[in-house]
């Protein structure tokens, strides 16, 4: 009795306890469901409503006079995917005759004025344009076409996506998706449950995971969370949060994700996410545009990009994107012709390093830097924001190919291999208002990795003599035929040792000019002549030019024992570009929100920072640079009545390769050296020079030309000796910018002063 | 687009576009010199075709006057800017000037109006900068360089630097 009693109430107990336990157990799943849900929607959500920052080109200005043929102009209207029909009806459409274009653009907000949609008739002759014409006939002065979109910023999840609404996704790609991947899309409620038998079944037979059961709600899930483990419980939080997802969104939302967010590939370090970037990266074109070979090679690749990858492994692509079109015919999404047809297409894949790729990833990091500046991420990320670069589509394009070709060129024809590869950085300005028109951050341009324009501080040799030069002009005590003495020196450092710099060619020349000293590029004339103007007048000048810190006042610092990035190094010779004025480099104009309304524009500000006649002589030295010394193989490429200026640079042991220098509507600085700072066997002229000479010979440049100070003569003098000089007398003449009534020492028998005084340039353009 | 194939004839053409066109420069992209002809045409039993010739060069004139203009574009985007400064809209207005110096990056005279804008909306800093740009490019060119001198004046007078605006002014009046 008493023992029964108490059986009854242990087993009571019992039942309390498990009641308890299954209580906690039902509480503690309520819990953890409600944070699973927690976590998917906000992700979900955040995902849907978090609209990148959108990048756009400059825009190009059409007007009379503007060198563009008709060929240009289709090209171009093409590239902004205008549609080319016989008789333009619709905005984004036009049509050509001959020399004559007609198109209606598309409706566009830029920062600054609504550009409606007009009728524009334009006519060319040859390489311009001569006329500009609206639907009534009246002229119009100039016209600004859209822009081209180059990308999106997303700040916190450091990728770049290309993000597509519904409306820009044909319904072949979901029909296509679900046939593949989940043909119970429609229907079932976010998990499959007879997929997952038969999948357990054959995943049981093959002793190992073959088949996935996932849905395509799962899949979005599992991307969601990069979480690759296959895990049993891991597979039931998939599972469940699938569940939850279908609960709270349409079906329609979640295709719509699915697209925006499934992972397709690999760039480096830069995982690609999404159809509309995977359009980019595979095809070079925007996801309207693909066809239907296209678009089943993109569903191929969701089941195993890596293992898929059409550019490593094309034979195995290939087998999945004609199995993808079998099925697609078999269940009726297209007829079997079409599915033969497409079979029988190439992959139609880009080359990886491909310059279409029109994507940027060193100028779109220069973006999103300048934008961190002033803006919170979460500023960056919200609905709709517009930002308006400086990027010139076609000089980026053209850096890009000069610098890979000239890379690929240089590597074939070195003797010794290294351990890394060659690198490079081209960086293009336009000086009078220090927009970063062009960047290319290393050989392969679409690679999204290190940043070595922004973030490779390197040693720039002679690329300081202009600046070492410039101090010295602005004394007001040295010009171009000031001679300098370049003979051996030793100067005795701080720490007791001592430093006696060589010339490249280890010879020394005796006086020389400083005309010469600076186009041939000679070490000793240039740490004399910096000793006498003294050091620190010329670490002032780099921060006066636009270098954010000094450098130690160390004799070494004349021959460039200072490390600099290639965007610094524009910033320094923009000012040179700009005469004398330094403005700051920027790759933004101006950022507006959602509704249009500007909320930042990047004005256009000049400081002047040093004498404009004294960077005006040293300009012309750097003329002379081009014509008479270290960058003279330019001129293999650049058309001799192109006046350019430019300097070239090398630092010891040949580690880094530099080239910079202007016309007059474009500054070019090229880079070339080892990342781990290896020598390359490159001089700054054997190097960096090529890549410069191409990307001006390919950018339509025109020349610098500045006039001539009111303080300044133009005077004949002789480039080896320096001594005054008259044409046809003296060896190898050439014209200088002296100030005004100084007399030079004249060569013996040049001293009649013969009346021959034309432009300096014919100098140039007559020998 | 393919720019290589158009450069060179692009580069001609922007010379000689340059040379015919608004802002003269006494040094500005050199252009082929054109032969003249000395002596009637000897009798041809071939076509004729153009020798390139090193020209006799020019004698370099006396320091010419050489105003500079507004082409035709920046010229609509000047107005455009100025009925923009009208109504106050200064950002607006600095932009469509940005437009035409991409264009004509040389022309005293947008810089000179991008200070104007610069001043109007209290920047007298750049408008003083602006203007100072101007100068260094309007050699020869009196009347450009005394509308920069007034606008430096005008820059100075408004930070109260006194002596230094009437000595501005006296070099713009100087010009006239």
């Amino acid at each position: 009795m008493k023992r029964s009693k108490s059986t009854r109430h242990y087993r009571t107990q019992i039942l309390a306890g498990l009641a308890l336990v299954l209580g906690l157990f039902a509480i503690a799943f309520v819990v953890w469901m409600f944070k699973l849900d927690q976590r998917i929607t906000s992700q979900f959500e955040g995902r849907r409503w978090t609209l990148p920052a959108q990048v756009y080109a400059e825009p190009v200005e059409l007007y009379a006079g503007l060198p563009f043929s008709a060929d240009a102009l289709t090209r171009e209207l093409t590239r902004l995917g205008y549609q080319q029909v016989d008789k333009p009806e619709r905005p984004g459409s036009f049509a050509r005759r001959g020399a004559r274009i007609d198109l209606i653009n598309r409706r566009f907000r830029f920062w600054d004025a609504l550009q409606e949609p007009q009728a524009l008739s334009i006519i060319t002759r040859g390489n311009a344009i001569t006329d500009m014409r609206n639907g009534r006939g009246e002229e119009v002065p100039i016209f600004r076409l859209d822009p081209l979109l180059i990308g999106s910023i997303f700040p916190i999840h450091g990728e770049d996506r290309v993000v597509v609404t519904p409306e820009e996704v044909s319904e072949l790609l979901p029909t296509a998706l679900k046939v593949v991947e989940d043909r119970k899309f429609d229907s079932h409620f976010g998990v499959d449950i007879p997929a997952i038998a038969r999948a357990a079944i054959v995943n049981v037979r093959a002793g190992q995971i073959e088949q996935g059961g996932s849905t395509l709600t799962q899949q979005l899930v599992k991307s969601y969370f990069l979480d690759n483990r296959r895990t049993f419980s891991r597979k039931i939080e998939e599972a469940l949060m699938a569940v939850l997802l279908e609960m709270r969104f349409s079906k329609a939302d979640l295709m719509n994700a699915y697209i925006n967010e499934i992972y397709l590939g690999q760039d480096g370090r830069r995982a690609v996410h999404g159809f509309g970037l995977g359009s980019q990266f595979y095809f070079g074109k925007p996801l309207a545009e693909l066809q239907l070979h296209e678009v089943a090679l993109m569903v191929a690749l969701v089941r195993g990009p890596s293992y898929y990858d059409p550019r490593r492994h094309p034979q195995r692509a290939l087998e999945r994107r004609n199995m993808v079109l079998q099925l697609m015919a078999q269940f009726e999404v297209i007829s079997a012709e079409d599915a033969e047809q497409a079979a029988k297409r190439d992959l139609g894949v880009i080359n990886s390093t491909g310059q279409a790729s029109g994507y940027y990833p060193a100028f779109l990091d220069l973006v999103r830097r300048t934008l961190r500046r002033d803006y919170r991420e979460e500023d960056l990320t919200e609905a709709g924001l517009r930002i308006f670069s400086t990027l010139n589509p076609l000089v980026q394009t053209q850096a890009e190919l000069a610098l890979a070709e000239e890379l690929d060129r240089l590597e074939k024809a070195r003797k010794q291999k290294s351990e890394s590869p060659l690198e490079g950085v081209v960086v293009v300005t336009a000086p009078q208002n220090g927009e970063v028109i062009a960047m290319v951050g290393g050989r392969k341009a679409s690679f999204d990795g290190f940043n070595r324009a922004l973030d490779a501080k390197r040693s720039i040799g002679s690329l300081v003599k202009p600046v070492v030069y410039l101090a010295a002009v602005e004394t007001g005590m040295y010009h171009a035929a000031t001679i300098l003495d370049d003979s051996p020196i030793s100067v005795k450092l701080p720490n007791g040792t001592l430093w006696e710099p060589r010339n490249i060619s280890k010879q020394t020349y005796g006086p020389v000019p400083m005309v010469r000293a600076l186009a041939q590029s000679l070490n000793l004339a240039t740490v004399n002549l910096g000793l006498q103007v003294g050091l620190p007048r010329v670490t002032r000048e780099f921060v006066a030019l636009g270098l954010e810190q000094e450098p130690p006042q160390l004799p070494a610092i004349l021959l460039g024992a200072v490390d600099v990035s290639p965007l610094e190094v524009a910033q320094l010779y923009n000012a040179f570009a700009n005469g004398g004025f330094s403005t700051p480099l920027r790759a933004v104009r101006s950022v507006v929100d959602a509704e249009g309304k500007p909320l930042r524009s990047f004005a256009l500000e000049v400081t002047p920072v040093a004498s404009p006649d004294a960077v005006y002589q040293v300009n012309r030295m750097m003329v002379e640079v081009i014509e008479r010394g270290s960058g003279r193989s330019a001129r293999n490429r650049i058309p001799r009545d192109i006046v350019v200026a430019g300097k070239s640079g090398t630092s010891s042991d040949y580690r880094d390769s530099w080239f910079a220098g202007f016309a007059g509507n474009q500054l070019a600085v090229v880079w070339m050296g080892h990342d781990d700072n290896s020598p390359t066997g490159l001089t700054g002229s054997s190097g960096s020079l090529a890549v410069w000479s191409r990307l001006m010979a390919s950018t339509g440049v025109y020349s610098w030309s500045a006039p001539l100070p009111e303080s300044l003569q133009e005077t004949w003098v002789e480039f080896p000796t320096g001594l005054g000089a008259q044409p046809g007398c003296g060896e190898d003449t050439l014209q200088v910018a002296i100030p005004r009534g100084v007399q030079l020492p004249m060569r013996p028998g040049c001293e009649t002063n013969r009346d021959a005084a034309q432009p300096w340039w014919q100098g140039i353009i007559g020998r | 687009m393919n720019v290589r194939s158009l450069a060179p004839s692009a580069a001609i053409l922007l010379a000689l576009a340059l040379s015919a066109c608004s802002v003269p420069e006494p040094y500005q992209a050199p252009e082929r010199p054109i032969p003249v002809p000395e002596l009637p045409p000897p009798v041809e039993t071939t076509p004729v075709v153009p020798v390139p010739e090193v020209a006799e060069p020019e004698p370099l004139p006396a320091p010419v006057v050489r105003e500079p203009t507004l082409s035709a574009a920046s010229q609509a985007l000047v107005r455009q800017a100025q009925i923009q400064m009208a109504s106050n809209n200064y950002p607006v207005a600095a932009s469509s000037i940005e437009r035409a110096l991409r264009i004509e990056p040389g022309n005293p005279l947008l810089w000179i109006e991008l200070g104007k804008v610069r001043q109007a909306e209290g920047n007298y800093v750049q408008a003083e900068n602006m203007a100072r740009k101007a100068v260094s490019m309007a050699v020869n060119a009196p009347r450009t360089q005394s509308s920069a001198w007034a606008l430096i004046a005008e820059s100075l007078r408004a930070r109260g630097r006194n002596s230094e605006a009437q000595e501005a002014q006296s070099r713009a009046d100087g010009f006239r």
